[in-house]
């Protein structure tokens, strides 16, 4: 990696550093946890054995709304092999959740169960099987009550409350304007309104929420499959009246994440108490289905949208109104519905925008943070809806987007400050690259259509999720004593996306030493100083500071150490370190000396040889209601295009080529980039085209498998996948990186729409772009051109 | 058929016995005890996953005489006789497998709980058909559900531990 | 997900494994691949008390030509097995061709052909194009065997008109006089999941004119469905792009199609008109794939 310059803004110090090379970032080295995954040896939650181990269950509502009028639990216990039965009389009674602000859910439901799956008992016992037999055997009455299934109908009057703090059904209502909307559609040349729809969606990652609980004395040690120790800590303690210190959260290695793993699932705080109630480790896991229930996957919801432009389609001001199906509980969900209008304007420069949001408490599981949070169906809405207004016009999908796209160095209408931004130059790559201008003139085959959209995603949130005012991330490197490995210590999480990867790169070329000699300790709560976890798309930027600075302290403490051995003064940082060897710059006849020596010459006079680092977040953001959500230091940019073929007889689909570039700053792993960006088309198709979680009238869930809910197959994958990066250094950031996980699943679904209404000339309206709603649409333009 | 031990509520285990990557293992199982826990729970092969225990994400993979199948749809009972391999036997003590070492360079797993069944796919696969073609692959694998990748790097591992030239 | 206790018996014999069936009567059920039974045991609709596996039978895994009566399909020959079939690759590949749209890999090196057909699911993927084929089914029971057409077995949605001590020991498909054979499956994904609509044609073709035509339709009716009325609307008739989008629009008049989740059975019907259309071109123009 050759970076132009480097601004360096740590303690004001403005540092020009021209055309440096790198030795440990900018690489694809092999992940760090890559043989002990590829051998079956790497241990998930699921995979953890402990002496006298017992396994848990949690019994769930089979009513989407119900009060509970009795429990008997009296012939699960006399089952050989039960060894505790809970009911919420044995658990405390303070409600959680992850967003302070709406607290609602008990660890056993106290009152009535909500949805289809809400939790009702826990059950250890001495193996799987009998807790299945045990949690059959215990008696629920219940009074089943009237639902609250259709979002649309949920604030109507006389509909039955899920909450009854939350009148008419809503849980979050939010009013945010910014300019003057009204003035910019009289101004403008043409103002368009559009409705689209969504769908709920499930994260479904393939490793199935567990942990193991061991609470022995006054230490509670859990072993969860989680996206934030931190997080997971302050919540387990606060539920149970613990100090911080008493719980320790170990990571085991994580099966993926994607948002649905970073809310507590119950789980934690059922086998905790069973734990303790039987004095031995606890075993809890969720099943498919049960994964399905507890969900906190994407909100489907309606998307009213009003734009309007000038002649030559640049935004002058634009109306979102969301209404958002939030399920029963709240959890991450307040900050989806913010979410969901603060990252439109992202994208596209205009200066008049007003967001009327509203989530809607339904029987139904709840829905949180799911990759992208909040902002990709709204995307989905507003890049279709751009697509009508350019038909109108009669402007090309592409320019549309150029004469509206971001600048680097901007600040969004809703207060977000933006500094690298190479939107355009994405859309001019993808151009080049899908051919997108000879398409166009020329025209592709009957049934075939190419379709373009934008998005753009936080590098991290500039607020925690709880309010706090620690850094938002730390850690500790320790070298070893003969200064031939060196450990990173993160409260990080790798969920797969490589982040152990990646800052073990970045430590390291700190450092001025070897990625193949680093290991880490990531996630565990008692070895590891703070770091808020993965979400957001925080650990790149966040962790990576850290990791930069802890690097950073040991190259100081390595090169004094140096110049001492070899006779020279530092003094003038004519010292350097690159890859393990530690030479003079100004005197390259000097003989060098190495990393390992060095360090084991300050292990000798001084001690450990110790660096830490730390990260806060500089102050961002406005100052109206919600302004937190939706900051962050820094923003990736993308560009997706797709070529799909329509049958149209049937409405199947077909994506002949798919293209993705991607701002997404300086790249330190360029592999683990690629398969960021292939794993969020992968999502993004599945959005798109098959995935839908469905429910009976009853609010049960009717395909909450795999091989109901429809993840894409190898089979249903574009061959063609092109993604490249431009050209982008983010100055707020270590090595001017941004993220790419989460802002490249924003274009996706747009794409396909707009890919699929040019082939077919058909307006499809709602999420999934599935054979049927594809068909319907094509009838129903059919249907219009006969009259 | 196994032999039958009855204990003194007339409950019955079965004696079975089968060949794990050229190990005997020998073992007293219930009629309802699956392939995938017994191994998992008994012989501590936990590379084989627990995915979706319905036969529908291919995380519980293994080859039972060669051919890749659900570990969660196969009785512990029914596997009696048969040779298997897991993820713990593709690599020798000091070698990884070929397909281990293409997938770990070309980044096709990420979390990594679907690669030990994936890479058992890929393997069964490279065993009857040594140059496939990317289609072939994309079939062989379709049992097997990746959340992470997209599959892309996936099929380019599997073509390149076949010996064709793969761009990374 | 568990699986609630069961008493286990793997018989040497057919006789025996029948003797079995017989004894346990209701409280039994037979086990082959047992990527059905067990997936329908986890999810609480079947909770047997006796398994009886088949596993032991090796004679029932062949697939073999018997000149006067046919190819001869072992029930639990497994759905690889007839993918890699040569015999099969050679005299019907529209055979392993269905095959091959069964689910994924995984379970078709489980699944056999006898389970595909008892547990009678009205998407099963291998029933149309067998009985496209007009196969017949051999069934040996305690008390004796009989032959069957296979489109006969099916009475409902997870029915079959087996006694509980029956099993069906192979699979027969006739000589005969059909030119082309095919079978197309919509799903919504492209391998692991069910039809939302089937269609297998076999047509005999003569001189451009459709001496006989059998049409099998899959999802879209409480048993896979002949659709008659398209069958002979088309005999006799010179083959036209018309003709064959006609029959199409009769198979479509025929099936009974339900909604569900995965499709309305407006839009089913629609699959099946295309799909009748489609199929029957690919068997008239390529003969047996």
């Amino acid at each position: 990696m050759s970076i132009k310059h480097q601004m360096s803004i740590e303690g004001n110090d403005l540092r020009l550093d021209f055309d440096k090379e790198y030795t440990q970032i900018g690489k694809s080295v092999p992940r760090i946890d890559g043989v002990e995954k590829a051998t079956g040896a790497g241990k998930y939650a699921g995979d953890l054995k402990f002496p006298n181990m017992l396994y848990g269950k949690i019994l769930y509502s089979p009513h989407a709304h119900a009060k509970i009028l009795s429990i008997d639990t009296s012939e699960a216990e006399k089952i050989p092999g039960v060894k505790a039965v809970l009911t919420s009389k044995d658990v405390p009674d303070m409600k959680y959740g992850i967003s302070p602000a709406r607290w609602d859910e008990n660890i056993f439901c106290i009152d009535k169960a909500r949805y289809v799956g809400d939790k009702i008992a826990g059950v250890a016992c001495i193996d799987e099987e009998t807790c299945y037999k045990a949690m059959k055997a215990i008696k629920v009455e219940y009074e089943v009550l009237p639902t609250v299934l259709d979002y649309r109908h949920a604030m109507d009057e006389g509909m039955p409350l899920v909450h009854d703090n939350y009148p008419r059904n809503i849980n979050t209502e939010i009013h945010q304007d910014f300019g003057d909307v009204e003035q910019a559609f009289k101004d403008a040349y043409h103002v368009r309104e559009d409705v689209f729809t969504g769908t709920r969606a499930y994260q479904n990652p393939i490793e199935r929420h567990s942990n193991v609980c061991i609470w022995k004395d006054d230490k509670l040690t859990i072993y969860p499959s989680s996206q934030s120790p931190h997080y997971f800590q302050y919540y387990v303690a606060r539920e149970f009246g613990l100090k911080m210190g008493q719980v320790r959260i170990v990571l085991p290695l994580i099966g993926g994440g994607f948002g649905g793993k970073l809310e507590p699932s119950g789980l934690e705080f059922v086998g905790s108490v069973l734990s303790k109630v039987t004095g031995r480790p606890v075993m809890m896991s969720y099943d498919r289905l049960e994964m399905f229930q507890h969900n906190r996957g994407r909100h489907q919801g309606t998307y009213r949208i009003k734009t309007g432009v000038d002649k030559n389609g640049k935004i002058l001001g634009c109306h979102t109104y969301f209404l958002l199906d939030g399920g029963a509980y709240t959890g991450l969900g307040i900050a989806t519905a913010y979410y969901s209008g603060a990252l439109l304007p992202l994208t596209y420069e205009f200066d008049n925008y007003k967001f009327d949001g509203y989530r809607i408490a339904t029987n139904l599981p709840a829905c949180g943070a799911h990759r992208g949070h909040g902002a990709p169906q709204p995307k989905y809405a507003f890049e279709s809806h751009l697509d009508n207004i350019a038909k109108d016009l009669g402007i090309d999908p592409l320019d549309i987007r150029l004469i509206n796209a971001r600048k680097p160095n901007t600040t969004t209408v809703n207060g977000f400050g933006i500094q690298s931004c190479e939107l355009t130059a994405c859309l001019d790559r993808i151009a080049e690259l899908s051919d997108w201008r000879e398409k166009k003139k020329k025209g592709l085959p009957q049934g075939r259509g190419i379709g373009i959209a934008t998005g753009s995603f936080v590098s991290g949130a500039g607020y925690p999720i709880y309010r706090n005012d620690w850094p938002s991330a730390s850690c500790m490197i320790r070298v070893n004593e003969d200064g031939t490995s060196a450990t990173l210590y993160s409260m990080s999480a790798d969920l797969g996306q490589g982040s152990s990867t990646i800052l073990c790169q970045m430590a390291a070329e700190a450092m001025g030493y070897k990625y193949e000699n680093m290991k880490i300790v990531c996630g565990d709560t008692e070895t590891a100083p703070l770091d808020f976890g993965a979400y957001a798309s925080r650990q790149t930027l966040f962790s990576g500071w850290a990791a930069k600075r802890a690097g950073e302290k040991i190259k100081k403490d390595i090169l004094e150490t140096a110049a001492f051995m070899m006779g020279l003064p530092n003094e003038d940082m004519d010292l350097d370190c690159v890859d393990g060897v530690i030479f003079s710059k100004s005197r390259p006849k000097v003989k060098v000396t190495t990393f390992e020596e060095a360090a084991a010459r300050y292990f000798k006079l001084k001690g450990p040889l110790v660096g830490t680092g730390v990260y806060t977040v500089h102050r961002t953001g406005g100052y109206h209601k919600g302004a937190p959500v939706g900051t962050s230091p820094a923003y990736s940019f993308g560009v997706q295009a797709a070529e799909m073929e329509v049958d149209e007889e049937t409405g199947k689909l077909t994506c002949l080529n798919f293209w993705d570039v991607h701002d997404c700053g300086q790249v330190i792993n360029p592999t683990l980039v690629k398969g960021q960006i292939h794993g969020a088309l992968y999502m993004g198709i599945g959005e798109s085209i098959f995935e839908q979680v469905q429910f009976d009238d009853k609010g049960k869930i009717v395909n909450g498998s795999m091989g109901g809910y429809l993840m894409p197959t190898a089979l249903d994958m574009p061959s063609n996948v092109i993604n490249e990066t431009v050209e982008s250094y983010e100055p707020v950031a270590p090595w001017g990186v941004k993220e790419c996980g989460e802002g490249s699943t924003n274009p996706t679904m747009g794409a396909f729409r707009n890919a699929i209404a040019d082939a077919v000339g058909a307006n499809v309206t709602s999420l999934p772009l599935n054979p049927e709603h594809v068909w319907r649409a094509i009838q129903e333009k059919k249907a219009k051109d006969k009259k | 058929m196994a032999n039958v031990l009855t204990d003194k509520e007339g409950k019955k285990r079965y004696l079975v016995s089968f060949t794990i990557n050229g190990d005997e293992h020998q073992g007293l199982v219930k009629a309802n005890t699956l392939f995938v826990n017994f191994i998992r729970d008994e012989l501590d092969l936990t590379g084989t996953k627990r995915g979706c225990e319905l036969g529908d994400c291919g995380s519980c993979t293994v080859l039972m005489e060669g051919k890749p199948v659900n570990a969660c749809l196969l009785l512990a009972v029914e596997a009696d006789g048969h040779s298997f391999t897991t993820i713990e036997g593709l690599a020798t003590t000091n070698k990884l497998d070929l397909v281990q070492e293409k997938f770990i360079e070309y980044g096709a797993f990420q979390c990594g709980y679907c690669a030990p069944g994936m890479i058992l796919s890929a393997k069964a696969l490279l065993n009857s058909n040594p140059k496939p073609t990317e289609h072939e692959v994309r079939e062989a694998i379709s049992g097997n559900l990746c959340r992470c990748t997209g599959y892309v790097n996936v099929v380019k591992a599997i073509l390149a531990a076949s010996g064709q030239e793969v761009e990374h | 997900m568990y699986l609630p206790d069961f008493e286990y018996f793997a018989p040497d014999s057919i006789g025996e494994a029948c003797q079995l069936l017989s004894q346990f009567g209701a409280k039994a059920k037979l086990i082959s691949g047992g990527t059905d039974v067990l997936v329908k045991m986890k999810n609480e609709l079947l909770a047997p008390e006796v398994l009886v596996s088949i596993k032991n039978l090796e004679e029932l895994k062949k697939i073999e030509y018997v000149p006067g009566k046919g190819v001869v399909i072992g029930a639990r020959a497994k759905h690889n097995d007839l993918v890699y079939s040569e015999l099969l690759a050679k005299r019907y590949p529209s055979i392993p061709g269905a095959a091959k749209q069964m689910a994924h890999n995984q379970i078709r090196n489980s699944g056999t052909v006898g389970g595909n057909i008892v547990n009678a699911v009205p998407s099963a993927d291998l029933p149309p194009i067998l009985i496209a084929l007009s196969a017949t089914v051999h069934i040996v029971g305690a008390k004796g065997s009989r032959s069957l057409a296979l489109e006969d077995v099916f009475t409902g949605p997870n029915t079959t008109c087996l006694a509980p001590d029956e099993i069906i020991t192979e699979v027969i498909i006739p000589d005969q006089k059909m030119t082309g054979s095919t079978y197309m499956k919509f799903g919504l994904r492209a391998a692991g999941a069910l039809a939302v609509a089937g269609v297998a044609a076999a047509v005999w073709v003569e001189n451009g004119v459709m001496k006989d035509a059998r049409i099998v339709m899959s999802a879209v009716g409480p048993t896979p469905m002949r659709a008659k009325k398209a069958e002979d609307f088309l005999k006799g008739k010179k083959i036209t792009d018309e003709l064959l989008a006609e029959a199409g629009k009769k198979a479509a008049e025929e099936c009974k199609p339900i909604d569900d989740y995965r499709a309305s059975a407006e839009y089913r019907r629609n699959l099946v008109s295309v799909f009748t259309k489609r199929s029957l071109r690919k068997a008239i123009d390529e003969g047996h794939v």
